[in-house]
Order: C-alpha cells, then sequence, then structure tokens
C-alpha cells in the first residue's frame, strides 16, 4: 500500500476515487490481432458478436449520451453493415451488443461506443468489453476490463459454473498478445440466467 | 457528470483525526511520564490479534455464516457486478437469519473481505434499493474502514483497559501510588474524549461511504429510499433482536440503538441527514 493509498484511506475517499476513475481503453486493441491467434492456434472462431457492458446514471444527461452511441453504431451499420441493440439485463445492467461477421468491425464499433462514453465524461461508468468465441459447440470469451485496462478469459460451463483449466490455457496462449489481468481475483463470471441467455446471445 | 468532492467532510475528517492524534501524543507522554508505556505493546498484540479475527468475530457475533453463490444465486451476482465496477475483489457473501433488515461490510484488507445482510434485509427491499445498500458496504471495503477504525481506536482501547483495572484493583494495591493515580486519570480523560471522537469520524466515513455508494451504483436515490424504508421497519421488529445487535451497531448499515446522550454518541448519521445528502447528490449527477 502506496502512501497515496494511504491517504486515500485514512479520507475515506478510496471508493470514491475509484468510482471516478477515467477507463482504461489503451489494450482494447490487442483483440485485433488476437483474434487470428485465437483461430490459428486455439481453433477458437469469432462468434460474430461482441458487447460492451455499463451501468447508467440516473440522469438525463446520460440518457442523451446514450442517444449519441446509437447515432454513431447506425452510422456505422450503414457504411459496414455491423447491426447493434442496446438491451438491458436481468441485473439491470445495460449492453450495446453488435454482430457482423467481421471480428475488425466488432472491434471498431465497440471501441466507438466506449468512446463516445469516455468522450462524454463516462468512461467511468464502462464496466466491460465481451468478444464471443466458439469452438466444436463451445463458448469463449475475451473479457475487457475497463476498469483494469486488461483482458480475461472465460469460459462458462453452466450458470454457476466455469472451466478454469480452458481458461488459464487461454491466458496462457494469448498472454504478450492480450494484456491479461494478471491477478485472478478479477476475472469476475458474467454468468447468465438461464444457459444461452446473455444478453449478446439472443436473437 | 460533474462530481464535486466534498470538501467539508474532508476538512471534517482531518480535523478530527488530528484531534486525536494529538490526544494519543498526549496519553502516550503521561503513560510515559508514570512509568506505564510498557503497556503500550502488550496491548497492540492484543489489538493485532482482534483485528485478525475481526471479520470471524464480526459474522459469528451477527449468526451469519458465508452462503455459496448455489444458494443465493441472484445476491451473488449482484455483489458481483458491484465489485466489478467498485474495482474490488469480490468479498464472500454471508447472510444472517434475522427480520432486522441490514447489512454490514467486514474484514481487515480489500482481499479479505465479506459482505453480509440479514435475510430481512433480503425481503424488504428491491433490487435497486439492494444496489445502493450493498453498493455502500463495498465502499466500506473500498476506503479499507475496518483497518482505519481499528487504528484510529486502538489507543482509546488500551485507555478503556487502564480505566477498568482501575476499578478493579483500586490504587491500594499499587506501589507507586501518585504514578498510578496519573495514569488512571490521564487514561479516563483519553476515553472520553477519544470515544466522542472516534464516534465523530465513523459518522463522517458513514457520509464516504454512501458517496462511495452514489458512485458506484449511479443511483442514489435507490440508496436513499432503502435508507427511508429500512430506517421505517427498525421500532417494528422485537426487541430482543435489538439487544443482541446492539455491540454489532458500529458496523452496520442503519444502527438500532439511538442512545441517551443523542448525537455525540451515534456511531451513524440521522437517516434523515444521509437522504439529504443523497438528494444532493443526485441533483449534482443531473446537473451535467
Amino acid at each position: 500500500m502506496g502512501i497515496l493509498d494511504g491517504l486515500r484511506a485514512a479520507l475515506g475517499l478510496g471508493a470514491e476515487a475509484d468510482a471516478l476513475r477515467a477507463a482504461d481503453a489503451d489494450a482494447l486493441f490487442g483483440m485485433g490481432t488476437a483474434y487470428l491467434t485465437m483461430d490459428a492456434d486455439l481453433g477458437y472462431s469469432p462468434a460474430d458478436s461482441a458487447a460492451l457492458c455499463f451501468s447508467g446514471v440516473d440522469s438525463t444527461d446520460f440518457s442523451a449520451v446514450l442517444d449519441d452511441v446509437r447515432a454513431i453504431l447506425d452510422a456505422g451499420a450503414r457504411t459496414t453493415g455491423t447491426e447493434f441493440s442496446v438491451e438491458t439485463d436481468a441485473h439491470g445492467w445495460r449492453w450495446v451488443i453488435v454482430r457482423d461477421e467481421d471480428p475488425e468491425d466488432l472491434l471498431t464499433s465497440i471501441h466507438f461506443a466506449a468512446d463516445e462514453f469516455i468522450a462524454n465524461g463516462y468512461g467511468s461508468r464502462l464496466l466491460v468489453a465481451v468478444f464471443g468465441f466458439a469452438s466444436s459447440g463451445r463458448r469463449a470469451y475475451w473479457v475487457y476490463s475497463f476498469r483494469r485496462g486488461g483482458y480475461y478469459p472465460f469460459i462458462p460451463t453452466g450458470t454457476d459454473s466455469r472451466d478454469v483449466r480452458g481458461e488459464q490455457k487461454l491466458a496462457a496462449v494469448l498472454d504478450g498478445e492480450l494484456d491479461v489481468e494478471p491477478d485472478r481475483e478479477y476475472w469476475y463470471p458474467l454468468w447468465p440466467d438461464r444457459p444461452g441467455s446473455h444478453p449478446w446471445e439472443r436473437g | 457528470m460533474q462530481w464535486k468532492p466534498d470538501w467539508g467532510l474532508r476538512g471534517r475528517m482531518i480535523l478530527t483525526m488530528f484531534l486525536l492524534f494529538a490526544v494519543y501524543l498526549a496519553f502516550i507522554g503521561a503513560l510515559w511520564s508514570a512509568n506505564y508505556a510498557t503497556f503500550l505493546p502488550l496491548m497492540g498484540v492484543f489489538v493485532f490479534v482482534q483485528f485478525f479475527f475481526s471479520d470471524r468475530l464480526a459474522l459469528y457475533s451477527m449468526g451469519a455464516s458465508t452462503v455459496e453463490p448455489q444458494e443465493y444465486p441472484q445476491l451473488h451476482r449482484m455483489i458481483e457486478r458491484l465489485s466489478q465496477q467498485a474495482d474490488l475483489p469480490k468479498p464472500a457473501v454471508a447472510v444472517a437469519d434475522s427480520d432486522v433488515p441490514n447489512a454490514f461490510a467486514t474484514g481487515r484488507s480489500q482481499k479479505n473481505s465479506t459482505v453480509a445482510v440479514t435475510t430481512g434485509l433480503l425481503r424488504t427491499l428491491d433490487a435497486d434499493e439492494l444496489e445502493g445498500v450493498i453498493a455502500h458496504e463495498l465502499a466500506h471495503v473500498k476506503n479499507r474502514d475496518v483497518m482505519v477504525m481499528t487504528i484510529a481506536s486502538f489507543l482509546s482501547t488500551v485507555a478503556f483497559m487502564i480505566v477498568r483495572m482501575g476499578f478493579w484493583f483500586g490504587g491500594g494495591r499499587s506501589r507507586q501510588g501518585g504514578s498510578f493515580i496519573v495514569a488512571l486519570l490521564a487514561s479516563l480523560a483519553v476515553w472520553i474524549i477519544s470515544f466522542l471522537l472516534i464516534r465523530a469520524l465513523s459518522r463522517y466515513r458513514e457520509f464516504a461511504a454512501d458517496r462511495g455508494a452514489a458512485l458506484i451504483t449511479g443511483d442514489p436515490g435507490a440508496l436513499a429510499s432503502a435508507l427511508r424504508s429500512i430506517d421505517g421497519r427498525i421500532d417494528k421488529v422485537p426487541q430482543r433482536d435489538l439487544r443482541e445487535q446492539a455491540e454489532m451497531n458500529a458496523f452496520f448499515i442503519i444502527p438500532i440503538t439511538s442512545g441517551f446522550l443523542g448525537r455525540l454518541f451515534r456511531t451513524h448519521p440521522p437517516t434523515d441527514r444521509r437522504i439529504s445528502r443523497l438528494n444532493d447528490l443526485a441533483v449534482e449527477l443531473e446537473r451535467a
């Protein structure tokens, strides 16, 4: 614990400071080449969809920013054909879901959407970006944490279990190409309520 | 989103800690001059052990036990998401079977913490309100409140021990006569003053945790509404529960006893004040 941390703790500012900390989107673009490695080395092909999860703010300004995000994705849909939808999951968290067969377009759309939140001062509300992969009926995800600026793998095997060994293998193979979150305590699962009911799996 | 730091709150917290520090320095000086300073390392070990087991002690005295994701899937998921938003490792989740709607956080560090709720709380609040309450507890963890309060109250505990021993043994058996009286009187004064300062510090940290919670959920109104509905329920529960839980008040989201010396003795600020500050925060979030 550093001096700054100690001071924050003494003043009870830790929660406020971290909740306001800007999103760290620097390492998001690692996915641009990781798609290829996932396919070539591990046999995971892109699942044609990606998602951005954020928690809303109860304010008019935030709704306006969300409208801007929709406008940007609308423009993207016209040029690249990337479909999108904005949904709310069972826990009240919001998702921007994008669908496209070209993984590059998915990454670009997610980046544009995230950028719009960040540019308007809502970067701290961004939680994760999720990129889906599939291999012989199995789903795997790379989750980018905007809070910590790193990726972690997530392979759900049901509604409350995950394939830890599979995740470790993904992390080992992709480490270096992606900034992998080193502390496994921060590899938060994102369980669906029912199998296949992730917001980004619908439709 | 514009967010103004609460300089008033920070100032009051700094002033309180400064006063506490001054009182403690004087206390150490008094113990030193009375040759009672050897007492301190001994007490240090005692308090450290207590700190180390504080989480288990707190859970035990509350009758709360940790629960698995299979038992309380919704609660686990809610805590998972909120800790991810707060950038905390997911804490252990505990539930206490009690009709008193309440919640508390415990644990010596961010990596070693537990968030506990009562079944009464789960029954009383809707999902948004529950998120607000849990975010408030996560903010306590984030702010390292257990550690800070343990450090802040260490010498106060020492003073209290000396006062209690003084009453047990009296001055009669003392070999040093005068120096014993000095240590006893100094301890009594330090205990009373530091008690009030620590209570004030605890109240300020509740406001700080409310602010943290408002930012974590982005919805200060939900926490305000939760506080309103928890507070309303408290006098409707059986008296026995109130007394059983009195010692744990310091860690609760809303304390149950009112205390006869009124506001000075409270560990938590009056719920009305907290709600009105949360409403101010909601206005602030609205003002882009």
